[in-house]
């Protein structure tokens, strides 16, 4: 394998032999080691040597994008050909660009150098901690893995952004089981820079098996109210998730059917909520640190005290619709806490749901979604009155955003985002 | 296409342990028209060599991105280090698995490659007959995607084989403003299937009727209505009842899955749908011709067997690869696939349906006093115990056996085992949807079809 530098030089020079002076680029090479448990059981342990080329060439005011991972001589010589191809073949449109000139920088981020045998001894650790500590849980799967990668983004302005990053990850997938009796598949994960900690006491392992368990003693709930639902940290993630895709991100304020298209500096959330994509944040272990377009990454507030700041834009959309692009292309989602702490938003509930999962699409441009409630408890008069399943919530985006009546105190944090629980008013539960 | 340049590695595997090698390519092509804009041309190829090696229950495996011989080298000692690590640290000692024959299976498809040029001024001629024709959109995109998978398959005690796997789509998006609340709607169409660009898109006139109904539908839509919330009696369009057959039931009936506790572990042999319910997964022929994705040889070196999962109501059996099969003492139907030449061969659906039974939709639609018909669907989940949720894109109310309002986007949920126990009519004809992957740890093509079902289910809505 060559150097990462002499692969960039070979990518250079290919597009000045094709005349190209506008180019951008971004090379990865990544190793995984990753070891899975099946059933309870480790099965396979496998070694990944990985490696990524993404060219974008411009040419006459067009632009074409190739990628590839043939990182020989004349596997780069084909793709610099292709990339230029593609390019001839594009359609004009100024709006394709390349980031301007910054200062160049080097990143390291995480563990550099692995100690598999302490991981391993972790992974086994979890897996009887597990079986001890949550007898009614069946794993199905335990996908635990250290990925390293080294990564350069240059382009002809004369960025230059160079990352060294590396991680544990651990995620298992499993249900509680009991005789004939299985619940719905759970899972959860978390990231890890070091291995100081169990595994078990990181994230929200400790919540997923405690629920998988009592998920197995349903009580049925029918007809159809409209409630408060508490929704989990990593749902609240994905309805927010959706709020970017749905509101603030580039295909809908290209084609205009963003509802908050002329939203910014107005108020789209209660008050509670403050929002920021925030990848310098520490619990964190690998924030950005440069964007897709080849900007150097930078904190991007969403939602402050439920007023829209900014859209979640890249270069070429920022230049289309003539608002600022966004220095942040993650999803390194921190979401400030609330005053409330989780057994009191509980206590607060006349009638809802508390919802650890959500199965339902990515809603319209209208907002609207509807899906099953998954891994759910129903509370009454302030009290868990038991797991339940068959549920179905419906609402919008939008309107449950400034619905939000509290946010918690406590928040999740499992290195690849921090966010709290949430409690919505409004949402209409329908049961059998 | 790739050319063999594995085949004098056999020498190298080791004869205390049971090996696959893989070479392979995967390319994409895609090209997106937003409002116009050509905002997507990419065009990417990624290729390498993989490992799989089984000692004593437990496996190895490694991959390269780089398609060598020097790679190939590398993976294997890779792999059977890997093997020997766990075997010796974490160890099953099970046998070495059963072999069900040896052989070479042939390239069934070709891969053929086209310009860039040609993709993007299809894509753009069939956005111009879009603003052309429907003045009254808000917006629209025209989407290409094309994926190919070339695999070369070298194995010690299984077939040998070259795998192609090519298929390409065209997506046709549109969106109109609600005429209730001016909120945007959407509808798509999707053109394509098995194969490459000339043998789908050589011409696009052909594809005008159904961007016409498209955007009727999209029309009834914008004068819709939500559904009324709650359990009841509807007939789901072939694209759902397909839906159907691969989330609700498919994946609790992948032997993986059972062994970690779905619903159809104790359900074999036992009714769990009405007795108008037969469900298959198909490998390669339908009794109707050739399968949307054919599959010929798995990931594994096995001959790719239908696998009969419902028959009559009845659960009759699984879907395997080498490992659950002698766990379950049943041949393996050759289902493990793997997505990237850096990825596992996992249990994996292929053509899967529920068989068409006898009624007509006409007759379907005027049993059903108070009810919907459910057509569209754009996505679909399920889990072990067999709790489905899809999401509805297009549907109209049913009122006194006449087709009524149509319906703004819901979910429809239920219980697969429960919800197929109602089904009391199944239409005569199956509809296909082959452009969608599912994402089981890895992506993978599959094709999905079904027959109209008349049942009960709950359906989401205001």
């Amino acid at each position: 394998m060559k150097s990462i530098r002499k692969i960039a030089e070979r990518i250079e020079a290919g597009f000045a032999s094709k005349g190209i002076k506008k180019y951008s680029y971004h090379i990865v090479e990544k190793e995984t080691r990753e070891l899975s448990a099946e059933n309870g059981e480790f099965s396979l342990l496998r070694t990944l040597f990985d490696n990524n080329v993404v060219l974008s060439a411009f040419k006459s005011g067009k632009n074409g994008i190739v990628s590839g991972n043939d990182m020989s001589d004349a596997g780069i010589d084909a793709l610099v050909s292709s990339a230029v191809l593609s390019a001839e073949a594009a359609v004009k449109d100024p709006a394709h660009d390349i980031a301007p000139e910054q200062e160049a920088a080097k990143f390291r981020q995480g563990c550099l150098k692995p100690d598999f045998d302490r991981f391993f001894e972790r992974v086994k650790e979890l897996l009887s901690d597990i079986k001890a500590e949550y007898p009614k849980i069946q794993i199905m799967n335990v996908i635990s893995k250290y990925v390293k990668a080294h990564s350069l983004l240059r382009n002809s302005n004369g960025v230059d952004f160079e990352a060294n990053a590396g991680h544990y990850e651990v995620v298992i997938e499993f249900a509680g089981h009991e005789g004939d009796k299985t619940t719905s598949l759970e899972y959860t994960g978390v990231m890890m820079k070091d291995l100081e900690q169990r595994i078990i006491d990181m994230g929200s392992m400790r919540y997923h098996l405690d629920n998988a368990q009592k998920q197995l003693d349903q009580i049925s709930l029918s007809g159809k109210f409209t409630g408060s639902v508490i929704f989990t940290p990593e749902l609240f993630a994905e309805f927010l998730m959706m709020v970017v895709g749905n509101y603030i991100s580039d295909a809908v304020l290209i084609d205009g059917t963003s509802l908050w298209k002329k939203k910014i500096g107005k108020k789209v959330a209660d008050e509670k909520l403050t929002f920021t994509i925030k990848s310098s944040d520490r619990r964190l272990v690998e924030g950005e640190r440069y964007t897709a377009d080849g900007f150097r990454t930078e904190d991007l507030p969403i939602i402050e005290k439920g007023v829209l700041k900014n859209f979640k834009i890249g270069l070429y959309a920022s230049k289309k619709i003539k608002k600022p692009v966004s220095k942040n292309s993650s999803m390194d989602f921190v979401v400030k806490p609330g005053k409330s702490s989780l057994q009191e938003m509980i206590a607060s509930v006349k009638k809802g749901l508390i919802v650890g999962g959500f199965s339902g699409g990515q809603p319209g441009a209208s907002g609207e979604f509807s899906g099953v409630a998954k891994n759910s408890y129903y509370v009454e008069d302030g009290q868990i009155k038991g797991a339940v399943s068959e549920l179905m919530i419906n609402g919008n985006l939008g309107s449950a955003l400034q619905d939000i009546r509290a946010i918690s105190s406590e928040v999740l944090a499992d290195g690849a985002m921090v966010v709290p629980y949430a409690l919505v008013d409004n949402i209409v539960i329908s049961g059998k | 296409m790739l050319n063999d340049i594995l085949k004098t590695k056999k020498s190298l595997f080791s004869d205390d342990v049971q090996t696959v090698l893989r070479g392979q390519e995967n390319r994409n092509r895609r090209v997106v028209f937003l409002q116009g804009n050509l905002v997507g041309n990419v065009r990417s190829e990624t290729r390498g060599v993989s490992a799989r090696v089984f000692k004593n229950g437990v496996y190895g495996f490694s991959s390269m991105a780089e398609y060598s011989k020097s790679a190939a080298d590398a993976v294997l000692k890779a792999a059977t280090e890997n093997a020997k690590f766990l075997d010796s640290h974490a160890p099953k000692g099970l046998p070495a698995q059963v072999s069900f024959g040896t052989g070479i299976v042939p390239v069934h498809r070709e891969i053929i490659d086209f310009d860039q040029k040609r993709i993007i001024e299809t894509c753009k001629a069939l956005d111009d007959y879009i603003v052309r024709t429907y003045p009254d959109l808000t917006s629209r995109t025209v989407v290409y995607t094309e994926d190919s998978q070339d695999k070369i398959l070298y194995t010690s005690d299984a077939y040998d084989g070259h795998i192609t796997n090519p298929r390409c789509y065209i997506y046709v998006m549109m969106t109109a403003l609600s005429k209730a609340d001016n909120a945007p709607l959407e509808l798509f169409e999707v053109f394509g299937g098995s194969g490459s660009f000339e043998s789908h898109f050589k011409t696009i006139d052909w594809m005008y009727p159904a961007i016409d109904r498209l955007h009727k539908k999209l029309m009834d839509k914008v004068d819709g209505v939500y559904a009324e919330a709650g359990y009841k009696t509807v007939i789901l369009g072939g694209e759902l009842s397909g839906m159907l057959a691969h989330e609700a039931v498919g994946h609790t009936v992948e032997a993986d899955l059972v062994l970690g506790g779905s619903v159809a572990g104790p359900n074999l042999d036992k009714r769990v749908a009405s007795d108008l319910v037969t469900m298959i997964d198909y490998a390669n022929t339908t009794p109707t011709g050739e399968a949307p994705l054919p599959v010929y040889l798995d990931d594994e070196g096995q001959i790719a067997k239908d696998a009969v999962l419902i028959k009559d109501g009845i659960l009759k059996g699984y879907m395997h690869n080498r490992e659950s099969a002698e766990k379950f003492g049943v041949e393996p139907t050759g289902n493990a696939r793997a997505w990237d030449f850096s990825d596992e061969p996992l249990i994996r659906m292929r053509n899967t349906a529920v068989l068409p039974g006898t009624s007509t939709l006409e007759e379907m639609i005027a049993s059903i006093d108070d009810g919907y018909y459910l057509i569209d669907t754009n996505n679909g989940q399920a889990d072990l115990t067999g709790e489905f949720m899809f999401g509805v894109t297009m549907g109209y109310e049913i009122k006194k056996g006449k087709l009524g309002r149509a319906i703004l986007d819901t979910t429809v949920t239920g219980i697969a085992f429960d919800m197929l126990k109602t089904v009391d009519m199944v239409s005569d004809k199956v509809n296909w949807n082959s452009s969608g992957f599912c994402g089981k740890k890895q992506r993978m093509p599959v094709g999905l079809g079904g027959p109209e079902l008349r049942c009960k289910i709950m359906i989401g809505g205001r």
